[in-house]
């Protein structure tokens, strides 16, 4: 793991190259831990009229505790977020055909889109994680208003994300592939006054 | 200035992106004077200090259109609706 506890923790480092897995600014605990998943992802658009229907087959099909509103419903491996009327991401750690089970458990009430190699995910957890994401957000992050479950889709540091918070210290950020780079750049300056430890692939290939 | 997305909830108006005007109907392409009326539609625009009603976009967010109506003076927001749900007639958003 690479030590950089310099004042710069990204001096060195390509723009367009992942940083590498280390320690990152302020050095001991670190205030944020971040690692990336690539979970298997699908869209889920209900056709008009059916969202409530379509709200109804997922809850069903997965347990999750779901309505048709900007939310996280996580049960298991599955998560299922609001990302608009009627819209839903849905992830699956472990169902590599997940395209084909809501294929099959929505009928033609929505339309399903494959879109696993369109995303990456960070976990990012620790104390300081909303003062982190707070640098980059105009939205309210604060543990007090951001509940854990509640989901938004909007903008950190001019990158489009999608965003839930999975659990008391837990968050989750979903962010376009090609923007990995640039995300966890981001993380990483601002979160170096309380310290970062990035656990992740590294920069050998995709930039 | 901060839009109160019926779905997302309160968001920065850099989320948005702007149309203009909501009060417009787009002509019938087969009238007579159809040229002459795309032309007003298309270039001719009010420009008024007060309420105002618009079509903004949340890019960032939902992806979907709103019908806002705001007051051009004071960027005060009195409404904001899913275009889709808002199918008053031109001009009658209240
Ligand atoms: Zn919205």
């Amino acid at each position: 793991m690479a030590d950089r506890s310099s004042h710069d923790p990204l001096a060195g480092i390509a723009f367009d190259r992942l940083p590498p897995a280390g320690a990152y600014g302020a050095p001991g605990e670190p205030g944020v831990v971040a690692s990336t998943a690539e979970p298997f992802v699908a869209l889920v658009l209900a056709r008009p009229g059916k969202a409530a229907s379509v709200v109804d087959r997922l809850h069903r099909a997965f347990s999750v505790a779901l309505a048709d509103r900007p939310h996280a419903a996580i049960e298991g491996n599955t998560t299922v977020i609001g990302t608009a009327p009627g819209r839903f991401l849905v992830l699956s750690r472990t169902d590599a055909d997940l395209f084909g089970t809501l294929r099959a458990i929505l009928g033609t009430d929505a339309t399903v889109t494959e879109q696993s190699d369109g995303y990456v995910t960070f976990d990012v957890t620790g104390d300081r994680v909303s003062d982190v994401l707070a640098k980059g957000a105009l939205i309210d992050l604060d543990p007090v208003a951001f509940h854990v479950g509640d989901a938004v889709t909007t903008v950190i540091a001019h990158i489009g994300v999608t965003l839930w918070r999975s659990g008391e210290k837990s968050w989750r950020v979903l962010v376009g592939r090609s923007y990995e780079a640039s995300f966890t750049r981001f993380l990483i300056a601002s979160a170096a006054e309380y310290g970062l430890r990035l656990e992740n692939k590294g920069s050998e290939g995709r930039g | 200035m901060r839009i109160p997305c019926p779905y997302c909830g309160e968001r920065d108006a850099h989320e948005f992106a702007y149309l203009g005007d909501a009060t417009l109907t787009r002509p019938d392409p087969a009238a007579e004077d159809a040229e002459a009326r795309f032309h007003d539609y298309v270039y001719l625009r009010d420009n008024p200090a007060g309420a105002h009603v618009e079509w903004w976009y949340h890019a960032n967010g939902c992806r979907q259109w709103l019908k806002v109506e705001r007051d051009t003076r004071t960027h005060a927001i009195a409404a904001a609706r899913a275009a889709r749900e808002a199918d008053t007639p031109a001009g009658d958003a209240a």
